[in-house]
Order: C-alpha cells, then sequence, then structure tokens
C-alpha cells in the first residue's frame, strides 16, 4: 500500500552522511515563552522579569525544553516535512549551553552523521542528526544527537547492500 | 528535588503524576512545535506505519516536565507547612539519553516516575551537587512510553565557603571593581 502523503518525499536511500540541513530561524518573544512556561515550566524565571532578573539566569529565559521543541519545529520545516519520516527514536547529549533569552532569534544547522538500518525492522532506515543551534550572536545555545526513522524507497532492500 | 542534597536516597521511585493526552492538545503541540502529518492530521495519520494520531515525542516529555515541576513543587509546600526548609533545585545543564519506547494515542493516560541513581559535588559551581536523575513513563497498559536521564544540579545543605571565594565575592560588590572579576 503506498503512503500517499510521503510517496514523492526523499526516502532513506537518498540521505548521505555530512549533509548539511540549513534550518530557519525564530525569534523568541515574551508571549511564547509565557505560553508554554504556562504549560510546560512554570518557574518563576520563565514566567515573571522581576523575579527572572534576580534568577541565576538574569532574566526573562525561554525553558530549555521550548528552545528544544523550537529547534525541532525547524528540522520538520527544513528536512522532516521533506522526507519519509517515520517518526522520532529519541536523542543523546542535548546540552543546554546558555539560556536563550527574551527576543533572541535562534537558527542552526543539522547534520547527517550517521545512517543505518533498522534490524528489527528492514524497511526503516535510521538517521542521526547533529544539531547546533545558535543565537543571533552566533553563541552556541543548545546541542544534541537526534535519531528518527525514515523509511526506505525499496523496502524489501537486502540488508548488506544498504549502508 | 525537594529534599537536600545530603538526604536524597538512590534509586527510591517518587511518582509525579499522570496525563489523559487528549486529541485535540496532541494536535495544538504538533502544530506549533512537530507539524508532521501523524502528529497533526488524524486522518492523513491513518496511512503512517502508526496507523492514526500520536502525540509527538516531545510533547509526552515536555509534559512529564510539567509533571515534575508541580510534583515538586506541591511537595515543597506541603514541607513548608510543616514548618520545614525544602531543598532547592537549579537549571539543568542537560540530557544524556532519552528514549522513545511507545507512541501515545489519543485518551492515553501517560503516568511519570522519578527516580534519583545517582550524585556528586559540582566540580564547576561551588555549593552545590549534580544528580543523574531517570524519569520514566508508562501508560494504561504498563508500556514503557520513553526513559530518559537527565542531569540537575540540586543545592547543598551543609556547604560552607571557602574563605578565598567569600573574599572574592565581597570584591564583585565593589563598584566598578566587580565588573572586571566576574568572568
Amino acid at each position: 500500500m503506498t503512503n500517499t502523503v510521503t510517496a514523492d518525499r526523499r526516502h532513506f536511500e537518498d540521505l548521505v552522511v555530512g549533509e548539511v540541513i540549513t534550518l530557519g530561524q525564530v525569534t523568541v518573544t515574551r508571549d511564547m515563552i509565557f505560553a508554554f512556561a504556562r504549560e510546560f515550566d512554570p518557574l518563576p524565571f520563565h514566567l515573571d522579569e522581576a523575579a527572572a532578573r534576580k534568577s541565576l539566569l538574569g532574566g526573562l529565559a525561554a525553558s530549555g525544553w521550548q528552545t528544544a521543541a523550537l529547534s525541532l519545529r525547524m528540522l520538520v520545516d527544513a528536512f522532516l516535512g521533506k522526507v519519509a519520516s517515520m517518526g522520532g527514536l529519541g536523542f543523546s547529549d542535548l546540552k543546554w549551553k546558555q539560556p536563550v533569552m527574551v527576543d533572541d532569534t535562534i537558527t542552526g544547522t543539522a547534520t547527517i552523521s550517521a545512517l543505518r538500518r533498522s534490524r528489527s525492522h528492514p524497511e526503516r532506515g535510521i538517521v542521526t542528526l547533529q544539531f547546533d543551534i545558535r543565537n543571533q550572536n552566533n553563541d552556541p545555545v543548545m546541542s544534541m544527537a537526534l535519531a528518527n526513522l525514515v523509511a526506505l524507497r525499496v523496502p524489501d532492500a537486502p540488508l548488506e547492500t544498504a549502508l | 528535588m525537594t529534599q537536600w542534597f545530603e538526604d536524597i536516597t538512590l534509586n527510591a521511585p517518587y511518582p509525579l503524576g499522570a496525563h489523559t493526552f487528549t486529541q485535540a492538545e496532541i494536535i495544538r503541540f504538533g502544530t506549533l512545535y512537530d507539524p508532521q502529518y501523524f502528529h497533526v492530521d488524524p486522518e492523513l495519520a491513518k496511512q503512517s506505519h502508526f496507523g492514526g494520531l500520536v502525540a509527538s515525542g516531545w510533547h509526552t516529555v515536555s509534559v512529564g516536565h510539567a509533571r515534575m515541576v508541580a510534583a515538586l513543587d506541591a511537595e515543597g509546600e506541603r514541607l513548608r507547612g510543616l514548618g520545614e526548609e525544602p531543598g532547592v533545585s537549579g537549571p539543568s545543564p542537560g540530557v544524556n539519553k532519552m528514549e522513545f519506547k511507545a507512541p501515545v494515542r489519543p485518551g492515553d493516560i501517560v503516568s511519570y516516575t522519578l527516580t534519583v541513581t545517582g550524585k556528586r559535588p559540582s566540580n564547576s559551581i561551588p555549593g552545590w551537587g549534580l544528580l543523574f536523575n531517570t524519569i520514566e513513563a508508562h501508560n494504561q497498559r504498563a508500556e514503557l512510553v520513553y526513559r530518559a536521564e537527565l542531569v540537575g544540579f540540586s543545592k547543598l545543605r551543609d556547604y560552607k565557603m571557602p574563605l578565598r571565594l567569600r573574599l572574592l565575592q565581597a570584591l564583585t560588590r565593589v563598584p566598578g571593581l566587580g565588573k572586571l572579576l566576574r568572568p
């Protein structure tokens, strides 16, 4: 059965290690920080500007989870929405290097660092993407290695001939 | 944690509560942060190997974080009510590992548990300790939804600042000089 959503997209066979995906950019506003924090991270330094100024962070900052979610959004727009993605497997070595402060603009790259076939589901490939997210001053704010499933165009290709 | 670093028991699971995922909130989160068709469109999602709409892994993780903040806040309030001063948590430097194991579908009830598996005093920040935390999420069928290994800061109760650092801190409060001394 053909998946009409992903039929014309890039598949696992089309990806190469070393491909650098240039992400778009997003400016993190006060309203965005408040909206995310109210639902998912209601700590004073994400919700209250006066309290935030007195905190370790020195001002209103986005939740680290919001920085991660916005980075993912940029990856969906630039890459995952254009390949036959089958969802995420997880990630490793997520590092919040610097807080994202109100009105900061974040952007960055995601580089394909590894490609391998799934052993339990040979019709699926696993792509590893190394994120390098930076703010408007080019300071690194977050890095991580994300593992995502991408379907093969030829699902029964022998394992040994594949990457 | 609401306990002080020195009092935290290792490998004792701490329940953080549960959350029921509705279709509306799955789509709302997906639309903002992870607009892949199986997170935002119930009809198209039927074509995916999931066979229907599923929550973004980042959504289930963000809800897990919210549960943790709420549970620790409530425990802190309870301790204050008893006249005790709860321990202090700091920001997290990162996540070592996150594994998404089972999809979350509309109507699923996900329960979260926090376990501290290791701790040591911080080398970089005097007066604070590092906690190695594992968060596990299970659905109503007791299937593992995700497992995360996170690092967090926790304030030491019994810490006495060395004289050298106390002097340095006092000097940073001197106008003009402070700017030069701060990293």
